[in-house]
């Protein structure tokens, strides 16, 4: 890795654009992700996270703007390329395989890029040192699974393509507080520990900016306010749109 | 049993006797309304052209009889087997039979294949008819790539079936190809008209999916009644040459095989010839499935059917993984069709209706989508039962329609709905089958 890569960030979001037939979801955003990072990108429903989640992935495609990756424009890629530029997805409403068995979700992560026998070892060790309740349930049914541990296969699974970014939708809906504590400790686990890059995409603002380096906010298809974690979570206007708001108990 | 003993009923349903005569007793009111006039009396226009009118009341109490007595045992059953949708425990000592059975079914009934020809070699009806069972096994393991597995619902299968057929006639009559020849060409060229659907219906699921691929069906067999001058139109295709041992004809000539081993000639040597080769086909069709689901397109193919979103954050290629779906099985429906030109010797697209393409789905679905054993057992009942019931030709559809909503009930996955992991661990297999058969359901 030369010098100048390891100044850039690892990606780079610059004026992007994306619509669903008419309807413009982005509107020209700008974000930046460093190495190393975990960066929260928090907004109310309807604000685009996911869609912006998914442009990066190449679909639906940018209509305007670059999208850089590594130093290498992905604008335009198509997401099975892009996956193998080890960018991993895990998306909104975890979408695990339900009559698959545990092994074979994560191995469905792994198939994505060529990997080796030894590789394959490693993630599954990675992923079950991070999750253990996963090796208890390796042979269970997907869909048998509880909330939680789908959502902890769903991350697992996008691990086992050993990704260098990671990028997670809603990774603690419809999860119990304590449970989705577990799987924002483990978030923090991987950053700390492999220095793995992790964009998060969340309506539970308290939580992911805690954990978050830096923070973006989208309005309606735009980036309205970025700064770190912590700063983010002393504004007022963020207090009273998605914290005060937005708190159960 | 009387009414006073009403047992303490479940939570939610009432039972006990009394419940039960009540339900009876209201039945054969309901009965006795609507009867009493659809059969206790009874109208006809008299010889002076006056209402004459007879009563009936002894039919219309047996009637009434059996509507009350048939509400007790209808009853009595459903309390026996509890909800529809409650979770039976079968007890310990069947479940062991179920596994012992599960575990030897399928070599047992791969002995009993090889085995056909031998107990049954003087019987060509049995024969010709397991000949027909075994054509239809190989299309509903081809159909269950497309359909059990990717769960992309193709309702125009019989189309790559009469592509294959079509391909073989045509080749062997105008070229002189042979049987063994063709059989590859009649795969590739149906595994290319596979992709050639794949394009358009890329972006389509379910019932969309379904009305395409239905008018694909369709407009392969206009397209082969209508082609006159290529397909000889609604007169078929005839002559199409007998497939041959190697180059050796199974006929009564002096090179045939019979005189070459220096035995005496006999039709039922083609037969068993036939029969082999389809069992041998099949097989094929079932080995490359079984291999493919192993390997990551075969994975990939599952996770399709599972959930294509997710495919797609997975980064697996959707486009790819459909089209190689629609062209493998497209490739043994081919096989399939080759092969029944060549046992028929004659075509005509009326082989290739709708109808084909519903009963070969009806026995991917019958049998548990992707599950290969239940397929060949679904071909079974389906092509074997019907036969069977031959007999009683207009209550046939009768028993088909009943069965098959019963079975919707009972085993709404089809008859083996389990679907068995392709990835395990090793050290973790000890623990993986005790799970797999608690999930089973």
């Amino acid at each position: 890795m030369s010098a100048t890569a390891a100044t850039t960030p690892l990606l780079a979001v610059r004026g992007v654009r994306a619509a669903y037939g008419k309807i413009e979801a982005l509107k020209g955003v700008d974000i930046e992700i460093n190495r190393g990072e975990i960066v929260a990108l928090i907004g109310a429903n309807g604000a685009g996270k996911s869609t912006l989640m998914m442009t990066i992935f190449g679909r639906p495609r940018a209509r305007a703007g670059t999208i850089e990756y590594d130093g290498r424009d992905i604008t335009g890629v198509s997401t099975h390329e892009i996956a193998r530029l080890r960018i991993a997805q895990s998306p909104e409403g975890r979408r695990i395989f339900p009559r698959m068995s545990v092994a074979e979700n994560l191995q469905m992560g792994a198939d994505a890029t060529e990997c080796s026998e030894a590789e394959r070892e490693a993630g599954l060790e990675r992923v079950f040192a991070l999750f253990p309740r996963l090796k208890e349930r390796i042979a269970q049914r997907g869909g048998t699974l509880s909330g939680g541990e789908q959502q902890m296969l769903a991350i697992g699974r996008a691990l086992m393509s050993r990704p260098r970014l990671l990028m997670l939708d809603e990774p603690s809906l419809g999860l119990a507080p304590l449970i989705a504590r577990q799987i924002f400790d483990a978030i923090r686990t991987l950053n700390r520990q492999d220095g793995l890059t992790v964009l998060i995409v969340e309506q539970n603002a308290n939580h992911a900016l805690k954990l978050a380096h830096r923070g973006y906010v989208m309005v309606n298809g735009l980036i309205t306010l970025s700064g770190t974690g912590g700063e983010l979570l002393q504004r007022p206007e963020i207090r009273a749109a998605y914290l005060e708001g937005g708190r159960h108990g | 049993m009387s009414a006073t003993s009403a047992r303490p009923s479940h939570a939610a349903q009432p039972s006990g006797s009394a419940f039960i005569l009540k339900k009876a007793l209201i039945s054969a009111a309901v009965a006795l309304v609507l009867f009493s006039l659809m059969i206790g009396i009874r109208t006809e226009a008299g010889p002076q052209g006056g209402l004459i009118y007879w009563t009936r009341f002894g039919d219309l109490a047996a009637l009434v009889g059996t509507v009350f007595g048939g509400s007790i045992i209808i009853e009595l059953l459903r309390q026996w087997w509890g909800p529809v949708d409650k979770e039976h425990i079968v007890p310990k000592p069947v479940q062991a039979a179920m596994s012992f059975a599960g575990r030897w079914l399928a070599p047992a009934l791969l002995v009993f294949a090889f085995l056909v020809p031998v107990i049954f070699y003087n019987q060509r009806y049995i024969l010709d008819l397991s000949i027909l069972v075994l054509t239809y096994v190989m299309l509903g393991w081809g159909l269950n790539v497309v359909v059990g597995l990717a769960g992309l619902l193709d309702l125009g299968y019989v189309a790559f079936y009469a592509v294959g057929a079509y391909s073989y006639a045509l080749l062997a009559t105008n070229f002189g190809l042979s049987f063994w020849v063709c059989l590859p060409l009649a795969g590739i060229l149906a595994a290319f008209w596979g992709v050639l659907l794949g394009f358009p219906v890329l972006r389509l699921r379910g019932d969309y999916l379904a009305i395409v691929t239905l008018a694909f069906g369709e407009i392969i067999r206009l397209v082969i009644i209508n082609w006159q001058s290529l397909t000889g139109g609604p007169n078929g295709v005839s002559g199409i040459p007998r497939p041959t041992l190697f180059g050796i004809p199974l006929d009564n000539s002096d090179d045939g095989l019979a005189a070459k081993l220096g035995i005496d000639f006999s039709p039922t040597h083609r037969i068993v010839f036939l029969f082999y080769l389809i069992l041998a086909m099949a097989l094929l069709t079932n080995w490359v499935t079984i291999r493919l689901r192993r390997l990551p397109i075969g994975r990939a193919w599952e996770a399709l059917r599972e959930d294509e979103v997710a495919c797609r954050a997975l980064g697996i290629n959707v486009t790819t993984t459909k089209l190689t779906a629609f062209a493998t099985g497209a490739m043994f429906g081919g096989f399939a069709g080759a092969f029944f030109a060549t046992r028929q010797g004659f075509i005509s697209p009326e082989s290739f209706t709708f109808q084909e393409s519903a009963l070969v789905l009806a026995i991917v679905v019958l049998g548990g989508m992707g599950s290969q054993l239940g397929v060949a057992l679904a071909a079974l009942t389906m092509i074997g039962g019907f036969e069977l019931f031959r007999g009683f030709d207009q209550y046939r559809m009768l028993v088909f329609g009943i069965a098959m909503v019963l079975l919707m009930i009972w085993r709404p996955r089809g008859l083996i709905g389990h679907r068995a992991p392709t990835v395990f661990l090793e050290r973790n297999q000890a623990i993986s089958s005790d799970l797999v058969k608690e999930g089973h359901g």
